[in-house]
C-alpha cells in the first residue's frame, strides 16, 4: 500500500506545485501575494470546460484555457498592481486589491456557471484501471502528471536559457538595478504574470479533470494550500515550490493512510505554521524577512 | 365511420374534462393555503433539490387543471432554493414562519433539518420532511412528519438483499462524518453488518466537498473487504465510485439514500454498474397514479422522476388530501397528518408511523446504465 | 419605524456585529501588524458562549465576557510563536493558525464537528448587539489620545525607530493582539446567541478576509473607519440583492476603487474635506 500511496501523493503533489508556482513567481519579482491567483485558476477551468464541451480536443482545450488564464493574469496586475506600483504602495494595499479583483472574477464566473458542480466529457481514459507493480492509476492520471512535469520543465528552461527568464530574474533579484540595466520592467512584469497566469489555469483545468469536478469554489479549496506550499518551498523560490507541492502532497496522502483522514488539512497548516515559525524562509527561500 | 370518430371525439372531450369534474369542492373550498418549500434546488445538494423543485411544479400545474384535486382549495407550493447553504435555509424557515404559510416542506439534507426545524417548531408551524432520513428527525417536535423512509427502514433491508446477492463475509465504510445524515448511513449500516456477523476491516472518512479519496480508497484496497459501504451524498459518491474504480477497487459497493440519483452513471461513469442501494419508491408502480406522474414528469422536464421528485409530489399529494378535508391552518393540517388515513400516492398508499415517520415497504436497487434495476 | 426594524432587524444585528469584529482588527492595524486571526477569535468566542449558553445555561453577559476572555487567553498564546514574523509572513500564519483553529473545531465532538452547535439560546438581540458596540467604541475614544495609541502609531511607521525612542514594541505587538481577540472573541459570543446555530464554516478565511476588507475600505487606521466599511459592505448585498450572483461584484468592485483612488480608506476622503 505505501508505494500506491506515494503514488496518490505524487499525483497531487504535482498540482499543488504548477499552482504554487504562479504564485511564486509574482512574489519573487513584485513581492506581493496575488490573491487573484486561484480565481484564474478556477476560471480557466471554466473555459476549458466550455471549449471542451463545444467539441474542441482537451490539450487544445487545455493551451487555450492557459492563454486565457495568461491574460487575464495580465489584466489583474494592469487592473490590481501596476496603478499601485506608480504610487509606491507598499505590500498590504495590493494585496487588498487583489482581493477585490479575485471577488469580481469569482462573482462573474459564478453569475455566469451559476454554483453547481460541472463536470467534463467523460472519456475511457479516466475510468480504465492501469497497473505497474503494485500501483493502480488510470490513463488520465499519467497524462495529468505528465502535463504538470513539461510545463514545470518548459518555465525551468525559459528562466534559465533564455532572455525573458535572465530578465525576470534580474528583476526580482534588484528591480532598480535591472531597469538601470536598460530591462523593461512593465513588460518584464506583464510576461511574468502571463507566466504565472497561464501555469495557474493550467493546474485548473488538470484538477478538474482530476477529480471530475469545476466548481466556483474550487479556487479557494486550493489558495490556502497553495500558500502553504510556497512557505515550505520558500517565497520567491520556483525549485523550493515544486519541492514544497510535493511534500504537501506527500504530508497530506500519508496522513490520510497513517494517521487519520479527519487531520489532513491540520497536518497540512501546522507543517506551514511550524515552519513560519522556526525558519520563515522555508527550505529553499533566501528573503530575509521584511517589515510591513 | 362517423360514429365512431364522435364517439372518440365525445370520449376525449370527457377526458379533457374529466379531471376538472373530478375536483370536488371540500370544506374549505376557496381558501388559500400555502405551502412553503425550502430545496436545495444549487449546490451540492442540487441534484436531489432541483427533482424535487420539478415534482412542486408539476403538483402546482395539477393542482390548477384539478389532476390533483384540493377540494377547491387555492393551494400552492412555493419552492424557494437555499443553494445548500444551512444559513440560508435558516432564513427561509423564518421567513415561512412569518409570511402566512401553513405548512413547510423540506429542506432537503437531515442535517439542514437538525438546525432549523426547531425555528418551525418554536413558532407551531407543521414541516413535512420529503427527504430527510437520518434518525430522530421527527421527534424534534410534535408537528415534524416525513414521508420519506428513514435509513434506519431501508438499510437492514439491502442489507439483507445485498447479503443474500453476494455472501460477504468482510466490510469497509467509507462515510462523511461531518454530516448527520451520512454519519447516520455510517452507524445504521454497521448496526446491520454486525447483526450479521461481517466484520468491519476498514472505516474511512472524508469531508464534505472533498475531491480527493485515493488515499482513503487505497487504504480501503489493502484491506480486501468483500463489499464496501458508500455513505455519502451525490457530489462525494459519485467520486468515491470512480476513483475506486481507478484504482482497480474489486470489492462489490452498496450505499444509502444519497446513492439513490438515476445521475449517479451519468457522473460516475461505468465504475457505478452493479452498485445496490435501498430506496423508497419504485419507478415501475402502478398505484396512486405513478404511471401518469411518471409520463407527464418525462414529458414536461425531459428525464425521468427519481425518488426524490416522487417523493415531493407524494408529500403534495397528501396536503392536497388534507386540503380536500377542509384542513388548512398550521394547527388543522398537524392534526390531519397526525390521524390520516390511507392516501393514494405515487409512492403506492400512504399513511404515517405513529411517531410521524413514514410507512412503507423499501425497494431495493441497482444501478445500471439507464438508472436503476429492482433487485426482487 | 418599527415594521422597518421587524423586517431588517436580521441585517441591522449583522451590520453591528460586523462593526465590532473590524474594530477587532483595526487595533492591530494601529499598531502596523496585518494579523488576519480574527476569524479564529471569533470561533472561539462563538463557541465557548455556545457551550455556556446552551449546556450551562448561562446567561449572555457571562457567556459574551467568557467568549472574549478565551479569545484573548489565544490570541495572546499565538502571540507567541509568531512575535518575530512581520508583513507578509506574520499574514500568511495567521491565516494558516486560522484554519487550524477551524479544523480543530470541525473535528472536536464537543463543538459539534462540521455539524456545528444548534440549541443556543436566542438572546442577543440589537440592544446587546449595539450596547457592545458602544462600550467598546467608547474605548477606542476615551484612549484616543492616550500613550498606548501614540505607541501603536509610531510601531506603525517605523518599528525600529519606535524602539529607539524607548516604545515596547513587543509589549505594543502582544497587547493589540490580545485585545483584538477579545473584541472578536466578544463578537463571535454576540453572533452565536443571535443566531440559531454556528459552523466552522461560518469562521473560514472567507470571514478573516471580509473583515480585512471592512477595515480598508473605512480606513485602516480609523476606528470609525472600520465601523463605517463594516455598514457600507454589510448592507452592500441587500441593496444590490436584485443582481443575485452577481452582486459580488460590487463588493470587489467598490473595494477596488477605494484601494486605487482612496488607498487610505473612505474615512480618509472625508477628514481630507
Amino acid at each position: 500500500m505505501l508505494s500506491q500511496q506515494i503514488a496518490n501523493g505524487l499525483f497531487l503533489g504535482a498540482v499543488y506545485a504548477l499552482f504554487a508556482i504562479g504564485y511564486t513567481l509574482v512574489f519573487g519579482v513584485l513581492d506581493i501575494l496575488n490573491l487573484a491567483h486561484a480565481a484564474v485558476f478556477m476560471a480557466a477551468a471554466f473555459v476549458a470546460l466550455v471549449l471542451n464541451a463545444a467539441g474542441v480536443p482537451l490539450l487544445a482545450a487545455l493551451l487555450l484555457a492557459m492563454f486565457f488564464a495568461g491574460m487575464l493574469g495580465i489584466l489583474v496586475d494592469r487592473v490590481a498592481f501596476a496603478p499601485l506600483r506608480r504610487r509606491n504602495a507598499g505590500t498590504l494595499v495590493p494585496l487588498i486589491s487583489s482581493i477585490g479583483v479575485a471577488i469580481i472574477i469569482e462573482a462573474t464566473v459564478r453569475g455566469v456557471f451559476g454554483i453547481d458542480e460541472r463536470h467534463f466529457p467523460r472519456t475511457p481514459a479516466a475510468s480504465v484501471a492501469l497497473h505497474a507493480g503494485s500501483i493502480t492509476f488510470t490513463a488520465l492520471d499519467v497524462a495529468i502528471f505528465a502535463t504538470a512535469l513539461v510545463l514545470m520543465a518548459v518555465l525551468a528552461y525559459v528562466m534559465r536559457a533564455t532572455a525573458l527568464g535572465r530578465n525576470i530574474r534580474a528583476v526580482a533579484e534588484d528591480r532598480v538595478a535591472a531597469a538601470l540595466l536598460g530591462i523593461d520592467l512593465e513588460r518584464t512584469i506583464a510576461l511574468t504574470f502571463f507566466i504565472a497566469s497561464a501555469l495557474g489555469g493550467a493546474a485548473g483545468v488538470l484538477v478538474g479533470l482530476q477529480y471530475d469536478s469545476v466548481t466556483t469554489s474550487m479556487g479557494s479549496r486550493i489558495e490556502l494550500r497553495g500558500l502553504a506550499v510556497i512557505i515550505l518551498g520558500g517565497m520567491g523560490s520556483i525549485t523550493g515550490a515544486v519541492i514544497g507541492g510535493f511534500i504537501l502532497g506527500a504530508v497530506e496522502t500519508l496522513s490520510i493512510a497513517y494517521v487519520g483522514s479527519q487531520w489532513r488539512d491540520a497536518l497540512a497548516f501546522g507543517v506551514m505554521f511550524l515552519i513560519l515559525i522556526l525558519r520563515p524562509t522555508g527550505i529553499l527561500g533566501k528573503r530575509a524577512l521584511r517589515s510591513a | 365511420m362517423r360514429r365512431v370518430s364522435s364517439l372518440l371525439a365525445c370520449a376525449a372531450l370527457l377526458a379533457l374534462v374529466a379531471p376538472v369534474m373530478a375536483a370536488t369542492r371540500g370544506p374549505a373550498a376557496g381558501q388559500t393555503l400555502k405551502a412553503g418549500v425550502i430545496a436545495d434546488v444549487t449546490g451540492a445538494a442540487g441534484v436531489y433539490g432541483s427533482v424535487q423543485r420539478n415534482a412542486y411544479e408539476l403538483a402546482n400545474e395539477d393542482i390548477r387543471s384539478g389532476l390533483l384535486d384540493s377540494g377547491g382549495v387555492n393551494l400552492t407550493f412555493s419552492v424557494q432554493d437555499a443553494a445548500t447553504d444551512a444559513n440560508q435555509v435558516a432564513n427561509l424557515m423564518q421567513r415561512f414562519t412569518t409570511d402566512g404559510s401553513a405548512i413547510i416542506l423540506g429542506p432537503t439534507l437531515s442535517a439542514e433539518a437538525f438546525k432549523t426545524d426547531p425555528i418551525a417548531v418554536k413558532a407551531n408551524i407543521p414541516i413535512l420532511a420529503t427527504s430527510n432520513t437520518a434518525d430522530g428527525i421527527t421527534a424534534q417536535g410534535p408537528c415534524v412528519f416525513r414521508n420519506s423512509l428513514s435509513e434506519a427502514q431501508v438499510v437492514p433491508a439491502t442489507v439483507d438483499k445485498t447479503a443474500a446477492m453476494w455472501k460477504y463475509k468482510t466490510a469497509a465504510i467509507i462515510y462523511g462524518d461531518d454530516n448527520a445524515f451520512t454519519k447516520a448511513d455510517y452507524d445504521i449500516f454497521k448496526a446491520a453488518l454486525d447483526k450479521r456477523n461481517v466484520k468491519i476491516v476498514d472505516v474511512e472518512t472524508f469531508h464534505t466537498n472533498d475531491v480527493d479519496f485515493q488515499a482513503q480508497l487505497t487504504k480501503i484496497k489493502s484491506k480486501s473487504p468483500d463489499v464496501i459501504v458508500n455513505g455519502s451524498l451525490f457530489p462525494e459518491a459519485t467520486k468515491i465510485i470512480n476513483q475506486a474504480g481507478k484504482l482497480g477497487l474489486k470489492a462489490h459497493m452498496m450505499g444509502g439514500n444519497g446513492l439513490n440519483s438515476p445521475k449517479m452513471y451519468e457522473v460516475a461513469g461505468p465504475n457505478a454498474e452493479g452498485v445496490v442501494v435501498g430506496s423508497a419508491w419504485f419507478i415501475g408502480g402502478q398505484t396512486g397514479g405513478n404511471g401518469t406522474f411518471v409520463a407527464r414528469y418525462q414529458k414536461r422536464f425531459g428525464s425521468l422522476p427519481d425518488q426524490f421528485a416522487a417523493q415531493a409530489y407524494a408529500a403534495a399529494q397528501i396536503i392536497a388530501s388534507l386540503a380536500r378535508e377542509g384542513n388548512v391552518t398550521p394547527a388543522a393540517l398537524c392534526n390531519g397528518m397526525k390521524n390520516l388515513k390511507t392516501v393514494q400516492t405515487v409512492l403506492g398508499p400512504y399513511s404515517f408511523e405513529p411517531n410521524r415517520d413514514a410507512r412503507g415497504a423499501p425497494v431495493v436497487l441497482q444501478i445500471v446504465k439507464d438508472g436503476f434495476a429492482s433487485l426482487k | 419605524m418599527l415594521t422597518f426594524y421587524a423586517q431588517h432587524s436580521k441585517l441591522i444585528d449583522q451590520i453591528g456585529i460586523n462593526a465590532l469584529l473590524a474594530l477587532s482588527l483595526s487595533v492591530s492595524l494601529q499598531a502596523g501588524q496585518l494579523a488576519l486571526a480574527q476569524a479564529a477569535f471569533m470561533a472561539v468566542g462563538a463557541y465557548t458562549a455556545a457551550f455556556l449558553g446552551a449546556k450551562a445555561g448561562w446567561p449572555l453577559i457571562g457567556c459574551a465576557l467568557a467568549g472574549a476572555a478565551l479569545a484573548a487567553l489565544v490570541a495572546a498564546l499565538l502571540s507567541f510563536p509568531i512575535r518575530r514574523l512581520r508583513g507578509v509572513f506574520l499574514a500568511i500564519a495567521t491565516i494558516g493558525f486560522g484554519e487550524i483553529i477551524r479544523i480543530i473545531i470541525n473535528n472536536l465532538s464537543i463543538t459539534g464537528g462540521a455539524e456545528g452547535f444548534s440549541g443556543i439560546p436566542n438572546d442577543a438581540d440589537t440592544r446587546w448587539i449595539y450596547g457592545s458596540l458602544a462600550v467598546v467604541g467608547a474605548v477606542f475614544f476615551l484612549l484616543r489620545d492616550s500613550r498606548f495609541t501614540l505607541a501603536m502609531s509610531l510601531t506603525r511607521e517605523d518599528e525600529q525607530a519606535a524602539r529607539g525612542v524607548g516604545v515596547d514594541t513587543a509589549a505594543v505587538r502582544l497587547w493589540t493582539l490580545v485585545a483584538g481577540g477579545a473584541i472578536a472573541g466578544l463578537a463571535g459570543a454576540l453572533y452565536a446567541h443571535n443566531n440559531f446555530f454556528v459552523q466552522p464554516g461560518d469562521f473560514a478565511f472567507g470571514r478573516a478576509e471580509q473583515i480585512l476588507v471592512y477595515c480598508v475600505i473605512g480606513g485602516t487606521t480609523s476606528p470609525i473607519g472600520a465601523m463605517l466599511g463594516a455598514a457600507l459592505l454589510s448592507l452592500l448585498p441587500e441593496i444590490f440583492r436584485f443582481l443575485q450572483d452577481y452582486r459580488d461584484i460590487v463588493n470587489g468592485g467598490i473595494l477596488l476603487l477605494v484601494v486605487l483612488f482612496a488607498p487610505r480608506g473612505i474615512s480618509s476622503l472625508w477628514r481630507r474635506a
